[in-house]
């Protein structure tokens, strides 16, 4: 794709949405082991999946809806009464970017991919009990079915991710080789697609440029987007990014530093749109494997010593929703999460506890973040240093180059630190069985519980509704009981675009979704 | 002449071989001690767990022992490739091509507006040494040196950009919505005015004041404190007051006689700073979003990307090189008498 010449003048500016950002697409294929965030985004809006998340209105904004889910590729499906077959039928004028028509075959080439190949599908799949090429068949060429050995909640959701990705079977396979079946080499920079949109130019580390494809069928009601043109540009400076939305030369930004909002938000060209991650959570954890926070008592102690208002303010300037200060003491009132914790500041207690701990003068410890969230984590830290400090805690701070950070969180080598935390599939169940159950790398406090092992793995294949809500309850009672994070709040997603964009929706993967704006 | 000049080159670039290999080395193991593991930093999606970062360290080569890996990236480097990026997703190779004519136009230029106007600040001062003049030159080159190049990039974008309006926004080499030139020499400036695309010239041109002032103000200083110093020396020696004692005009006596003397300490110091500046823009680039390869390596070691880091640190010395011989025979030129053994 050399050279990147727009044809400028043929399309209209308001026809055109220019996105800034601060990172890379580094891939096309976002299965690929190392895609961006950046690269999650762009594939939504290229590839097509069998099915899609609905969106809701949250307040005056829009957001993704994990409960409802319509055929993107799909026309529609049904499943079967003991829930373990799912039958899949086609739109029968559904085309490929390349203009030849989406058939079952491509689609059962490109679910085998995904629990074949090594690539990052096939992981999140096992989370739907999509594991072998055997479970996918196809009837005809319009009908598809998936075969589960339990009947696993989460197989339909898992065909609406960003892995989940439909390809063009017949063109992938002209470029696979004997060393990569599956292509998955040349689509890194190339696409087999049947998106909303196609890809004019990539160049990565400066600007991607998109095309609407004029033959898509996959939107809600079968409407094309608006744009018909999306530049995605990478501007690394938070600073320069909101210059360019405040100067209305930019239309939409997604990731500026929470301290230029305010501005914005006073600004005549442009407007902020602040929805609730609605999937996320930002905590501290304690490494529940290492003393002194194997004690349960000493972690109590931590979770009554923070200043928690104080932290909601200095780092994220109050935009989110509180996850602490709860009513409730030992049984939530609902199954849902991540919801709020009975989590208060009680610096009295909490010395008490830490005396029960066996530590009446308290211990010496670190306090862990990556550099990428320094704003909002150096202020956080430092109220936490000073906090601990006054039941005898000795804080010290270390901040930590991204790469680094990673690898002792993965390693599980950090007593205390912050990080934050999105689930893709928003269920109560898939929290708990993602951060708080085996030895992996998103167990931030590497927690080990029988209860919570056989509670996640019961909800996983539970078709009783109602029993399924109890599970859910108990783990959120085992989880506060336990205390082996502490849950601080959900960060606004703070989307900046121009006055007149409209439509912006909040979605799981925390990127925009070009198919849903529009300018008015 | 010329073939001792060529034989001296020759001379000098072999030489540099064995400094090459060792930045190779270094760089390679120092990459490596490093905390941080490229592999874990790379598989962070929702669901990748420890088999995917053991095949992602397998597919990546990092699963054997370092002498090995050594000898492996030697072999791959001897023949011209460079590794892929995870960063960006490209070949290393081909990621520098698009970048490094990003970053020596601007450095160009910016060294080019440098001695534009340091020169003739720092001729001026010697002159008049003491002064009023002198002070002044004195307090811009402090105020240059002081400001970092990111406060200064940013004051000019809040000034130029966002108040009046001047220029365009700030985001790379050409508006977004223009075409880029034909890729003949990858140096815009050029492939606009072989083309003979004037408004591309100046659209072009127009983006890449902004950040070309900002990185020339901080060399400013450097450059017209060593022409200053150097031109009061030979403005006290014995055959200027011969020339001025001959009733030679001044101007003749300053420009032909004195400042070329002058220029030599000059020359030395401009190959420095240059390349300094090539290495040092990082903030430049990042503030003005210039896709050269000095933001790229940045990014690529937040991200503990050994590949680019290596391919960069190795391009630099290359040009450390280049820039050394390049000023080795400017030198012989500004200076007969000067032969390097």
């Amino acid at each position: 794709m050399a050279g990147g010449a727009l044809p400028a003048a043929a399309q209209s500016r308001a026809e055109t949405l220019r996105y800034v950002t601060g990172a890379t697409i580094n891939t096309l294929d976002t299965t690929m082991p190392g895609a961006t965030r950046e690269a999650f985004g762009l594939s939504m809006n290229v590839y097509d999946r069998l099915f899609s998340f609905g969106r809701k209105k949250v307040g005056e904004n829009w957001a993704f809806d994990p409960d409802t889910i319509r055929g993107e590729l799909a026309k529609s499906y049904s499943i079967s009464p003991d829930s373990k077959v799912i039958t899949i039928t086609l739109r029968p004028d559904a085309t490929w970017h390349d203009g030849t028509p989406v058939t079952a075959e491509d689609v059962k080439w490109s679910l085998d991919r995904h629990v074949t190949a090594k690539s990052l599908a096939a992981p999140q799949f096992t989370t739907g009990s999509l594991t072998k090429a055997d479970q996918f068949k196809i009837v005809d060429p319009q009908t598809v079915t998936v075969t589960l050995d339990k009947p696993d909640r989460l197989a339909l959701a898992n065909l609406c991710v960003c892995y989940a990705i439909m390809i063009n079977s017949k063109l992938a396979k002209k470029h696979a080789t004997a060393d990569d079946p599956w292509a998955m080499e040349w689509m890194k920079t190339n696409t087999a697609a049947s998106g909303a949109y196609i890809v004019d130019s990539h160049k990565p580390g400066e600007s991607t440029v998109l095309r609407r494809n004029e033959k898509w069928i996959g939107g809600a009601g079968g409407a094309l987007p608006f744009f018909k043109r999306i530049i995605i540009q990478t501007v690394p400076e938070p600073a320069t990014r909101a210059n360019l939305i405040e100067r209305g030369d930019a239309d939409l930004a997604i990731d500026l530093a929470a301290s230029d909002l305010p501005t914005i938000e006073k600004s005549a060209k442009s407007k902020v749109v602040s929805i609730p991650q609605t999937n996320g959570f930002t905590h501290i954890s304690m490494n529940t494997q290492m003393a002194p926070f194997d004690n349960l008592k000493v972690r109590q102690a931590v979770a009554m010593a923070l200043p928690y208002e104080d932290m909601f303010k200095a780092a994220i300037f109050s935009r989110g929703t509180k996850l602490y200060n709860a009513t409730w003491s030992t049984v939530p009132p609902d199954a849902s999460f991540p919801q709020a914790i009975p989590n208060k500041t009680d610096l009295a207690k909490a010395k008490a506890l830490l005396a029960e701990a066996g530590h009446p003068n308290g211990f010496s410890t670190t306090f862990a973040f990556t550099a990428g969230q320094t704003a909002t984590a150096e202020p956080m830290a430092a109220l936490v240093k000073e906090s601990l400090g006054k039941i005898g805690i000795q804080v010290e701070i270390q901040k930590k180059p991204d790469a680094e950070f990673n690898t002792l969180e993965s390693e599980k080598k950090m007593p205390l630190f912050t990080d934050g935390a999105t689930a893709w599939l928003p269920y109560t169940y898939y929290f708990f069985y993602l951060y708080f159950t085996r030895d992996q790398r998103w167990n931030f406090a590497s927690f080990k519980s029988k209860k919570m092992e056989d509670l996640t793995l019961d909800a996983r294949y539970q078709t009783d509704k109602a029993k399924y809500e109890e599970d859910c309850k108990q783990m959120i009672e085992l989880f506060n009981a336990e205390t082996p994070l502490i849950m601080l709040w959900q960060p606004n997603h703070d989307a900046v675009m121009a006055k007149s964009v409209d439509g912006y929706t909040y979605q799981f993967y925390r990127q925009a979704d070009f198919r849903d704006l529009k300018r008015v | 002449m010329l073939t001792g000049i060529l034989r001296r080159v020759g001379r000098r670039l072999l030489a540099s071989i064995p400094a090459l290999f060792g930045v190779v080395v270094v760089t390679f193991v120092l990459m490596r001690v490093l905390p941080g593991d490229p592999a874990v930093f790379f598989s962070s999606g929702p669901s990748a767990g420890k088999e995917e970062i053991e095949e992602l360290r397998r597919s990546m080569g990092l699963d054997r022992p370092i002498p090995v890996q050594l000898v492996r990236y030697l072999g791959e480097v001897a023949t011209g490739n460079l590794g892929r990026s995870m960063t960006t997703g490209q070949p290393v190779i081909s990621d520098m091509t698009r970048r490094l004519p990003a970053s020596l136009e601007l450095t160009c230029t910016a060294l080019f507006i440098a001695l534009m106007f340091s020169i003739p600040l720092g001729v001026a001062a010697a002159l008049r040494p003491g002064t009023a003049i002198d002070h002044v030159v004195r307090m811009l080159c402090t105020l240059g040196v002081c400001v970092p190049t990111f406060v200064s990039g940013l004051l000019l974008i809040y000034a130029f950009y966002y108040l009046l309006g001047w220029a365009p926004d700030p985001t790379g080499r050409i508006d977004i919505f223009a075409s880029a030139p034909p890729d003949i020499t990858g140096f815009f400036l050029i492939d606009f005015a072989l083309k003979g695309d004037w408004e591309g010239w100046m659209a072009a041109f127009s983006q890449l004041l902004l950040p070309a002032c900002t990185m020339a103000l901080f060399v400013l200083a450097p450059l017209a404190r060593m022409t200053r110093a150097s031109m009061l020396a030979v403005l006290g020696s014995d055959f200027i007051r011969t020339a001025h004692a001959m009733g030679l005009s001044r101007l003749r006596i300053i420009v032909a006689y004195a400042l070329r003397n002058a220029l030599l300490p000059v020359l030395t110091i401009t190959g420095i700073v240059f390349s300094t500046m090539l290495g040092a823009n990082v903030l430049v680039e990042k503030v003005f979003s210039w896709p050269g390869v000095a933001s790229y390596a940045l990014d690529a070691l937040l991200a503990s990307d050994y590949a680019p880091v290596q391919a960069f640190v190795l391009l630099m010395a290359m040009i450390f090189v280049m820039v050394n011989v390049t000023i080795d025979v400017l030198y012989g030129i500004a200076d007969p008498r000067v032969s390097v053994a």
